[in-house]
């Protein structure tokens, strides 16, 4: 719990205020950060950007103390969403479908748990072979040459299993989102 | 999009996420069934623990935000301090236009091309801060080398530290620079000039001479236990020199001058970590124990341009781009822009561009363009602008800033032609890149040179028949000039930049008007 002076000092400037607030906030808001972008690099430079922006609000009297975290996870989305648009610019692609500001705040918890068992859920609806090549390539990270040594293929197999693999699992989610759709009209 | 090449792409995708990088490498052309499964990768990423920032990371992030919040609220400061009576309103076109030569700029450098010369310019502006050793060594003609000098250099942001090989040090916080001598035993603290060149290899020109200036790969080579692509560059008309170029973090490591005066110099990061932690200590005015401290006119970093105006006596002039500092000296002020400084000063004596410096017009008077610094008169002070930002910041201060038009005809009316054997330029233009013949540098000694042979063509003994004091610049675009001569046979010189047409490029007489 941080007390409200240490708010009050940290829109001054004060280097401890700014700190005490930092240890307490960032791993939170760094994992949110890095779950939107899925790299380190631009995980740090967010959260940093993150935080000089929400000082700035606290300095005007813009930012709410209580669900801190919340206002600065969407203080984070803007900055992504401002990003991906000067990369747009520049011709880089960056996924921006997942960023909704509106879903943050106080329910984006809830949100994220719901959104990881509906990927679990759909993930185990794929063959094992399928699922086990998710696994090794995604989530462990091994490339595409370990894949193929561990599993006993050539590397174009893996990359033609690793195509149908996702195909199959983002038809499942769109299944799944559909149902969840209709499930809530019919409410 | 044929099937395989959307499970190559999809492929190269996955190993980016694994690599974290960015995710540029996906080209989807537009294909909504990829874009699709590559949201689907990064999904499936999501259940993967996320990767940590380093040990020590929310102290570095709350240093960092706090240094920021810092900065802004200077920034506010200085803005809000601005009395209004200093200043007009911002020149829109003069924006505008600046606006515009950056687009053109921009566009005409090729932003997008992806080699390694961006790749390095993107790694410069991304450096936050370094440490690391410096080594110099010279080489001879005939293959002998030496260790000249190594320095110790820390830098952040604006701070920096250099060590020099007799354990003498000067640092620079942004508050104040001092130099502790223990030779000496003495801390002498110096004059808080900003000063952009902290020694001769500095990353962010070379990596903006690289850039400019014709380069290409040459090879790749281990420099101190670095794999790093060389570049060989070609600046118009001099000679090439080599720059090497870290595969790992895109910043130069090696500079290699070419071989003038029969000596090679190298300069060589033995160690450099970029982006590291460095221990805000060092960067502490301290005073050992015993040692005296020496006061050299060090200036004072004010809140205020009242308070600046308060310890000058100067009553300056601001562009409307609030500084991010301001130091007031028993004389002067200086803004600071980070990358563009303006010193205001009383002036002393009449206005004198140098024989070099094309001119330009600035508050109805003439205005010095001298490399990156642009230098005039306005309202009873002398104004220089030096940095990246000079044009924009000059033209908010003086709005009839008109920088030289390097296309602009000056000499093509001359009455007399003078031939010119591109050849023997050529070669003079070397020997002046090896520091030779400087004079040729000079439009004055070249006129001169040129008409005082024309008066005694047997050659100049002694003191010239026509000094120097009859000669002045009447114009000078950068790669045209014209001098008037007070007397004599010639009323005026015409002058070309033949060869290089920036502040190293020798000048050749190309015409002249007989009284």
């Amino acid at each position: 719990m941080i007390a409200a002076d240490v708010y009050k000092k940290a829109a001054e400037g004060d280097p401890k205020a700014i700190e005490k607030i930092c240890v307490a906030t960032w791993e939170p808001l760094y994992r949110f950060i890095y779950y939107k972008v899925q790299n380190r690099e631009d995980a740090e430079d967010v959260t940093q950007e993150t935080y000089v922006k929400t000082l700035s609000y606290m300095q005007k009297n813009k930012a709410p103390q209580e669900n801190f975290l919340g206002f600065m996870k969407t203080v984070s989305l803007n900055i992504i969403r401002d990003r991906w648009r000067k990369e747009k610019r520049g011709g880089v692609l960056v996924n921006f479908q997942q960023i909704n500001p509106a879903e943050t705040a106080a329910g984006d918890q809830q949100n994220a748990i719901a959104q990881r068992l509906l990927l679990e859920g759909a993930m185990a609806k794929l063959s094992q072979e399928q699922q086990t090549i998710l696994e090794l390539r995604i989530i462990k990270g091994y490339s595409v040459a370990e894949t193929a040594k561990l599993l006993g293929k050539t590397e174009g197999a893996v990359r033609t299993a690793q195509h149908r693999a996702l195909q199959a699992l983002s038809r499942l989610l769109d299944d799944k989102e559909l149902q969840d759709q209709k499930g809530e009209g019919s409410c | 999009m044929s099937k395989n090449s959307a499970e190559e792409k999809l492929s190269n995708y996955i190993d980016a996420l694994n690599n974290e990088q960015h995710s540029e490498t996906a080209d989807t052309a537009n294909d909504p069934e990829l874009e699709k499964l590559l949201a689907t990768a990064r999904l499936v990423r999501s259940l993967r623990e996320p990767v940590m920032p380093e040990d020590g990371y929310p102290q570095k992030l709350a240093r960092t935000v706090a240094g920021e919040v810092q900065k802004a609220r200077q920034n506010g400061q200085a803005a809000k301090s601005k009395p209004k009576s200093v200043k007009g309103i911002l020149p829109a076109m003069a924006a505008l236009a600046a606006g515009l030569l950056i687009f053109v700029l921009v566009n005409w450098l090729g932003p997008f091309n992806q080699d390694v010369v961006y790749a390095m310019e993107k790694a410069v502006t991304q450096l936050s801060n370094y440490h690391g050793i410096l080594e110099m060594r010279t080489k001879n003609a005939v293959g002998e080398e030496w260790l000249v000098r190594q320095v110790e250099l820390w830098a952040e942001d604006d701070k920096y530290a250099i060590r020099q090989d007799d354990g003498t040090l000067i640092i620079n916080n942004g508050r104040q620079k001092w130099q502790i001598s223990h030779n000496d035993r003495e801390v002498a603290l110096l004059p808080l000039l900003p000063d952009h060149t902290r020694n001769n290899f500095d990353l962010r020109d070379e990596a903006k001479r690289a850039k400019q200036y014709p380069h290409t790969i040459v090879g790749s080579e281990l420099i101190a236990g670095r794999q790093a692509t060389k570049l060989a560059i070609s600046p118009p008309g001099g000679m090439e020199y080599y720059l090497w170029v870290d595969i790992e973090t895109n910043l130069p490591i090696q500079l290699q001058t070419a071989m003038q005066n029969a000596l090679q110099t190298t300069y060589t990061f033995v160690s450099f970590k970029p982006n590291t932690e460095i221990d805000p200590q060092i960067f502490t005015y301290q005073v050992p124990q015993g040692y005296r401290v020496v006061e050299n006119e060090p200036g004072q970093l004010v809140a205020t341009v009242e308070e600046a105006a308060a310890i000058s006596g100067v009553t300056p002039l601001l562009p409307e781009k609030a500084p991010i500092r301001i130091l007031a000296f028993q004389d002067r002020i200086i803004f600071d822009y980070g990358d563009t400084t303006i010193t205001e000063t009383m002036p002393k004596g009449d206005f004198e561009p140098a024989a070099n410096a094309s001119l330009g017009v600035a508050a109805g008077g003439p205005l010095e363009v001298w490399w990156d610094r642009l230098r005039w008169r306005q309202n009873g002070l002398e104004i220089q602008v030096e940095g990246v930002q000079r044009l924009e910041l000059a033209g908010q201060i003086a709005p009839d800033l008109t920088v030289p038009n390097s296309n602009q005809d000056l000499v093509s009316k001359a009455q007399v032609k003078v031939s010119v054997d591109k050849e023997l330029v050529e070669a003079d233009q070397k020997q002046v890149d090896r520091g030779s013949s400087p004079w040729q540098l000079d439009p004055l000694q070249v006129s001169l040179t040129f008409v005082n042979l024309k008066v005694t063509p047997e050659g100049i003994q002694g003191e010239p028949e026509i000094p120097m004091s009859s000669y002045k610049v009447v114009a000078n675009n950068s790669a045209e000039a014209v001098v008037e001569v007070g007397h004599g046979p010639i009323e005026r010189v015409y002058l070309k930049r033949l060869v290089r047409q920036d502040e190293t490029g020798i000048w050749s007489v190309v015409g002249y008007d007989p009284r």
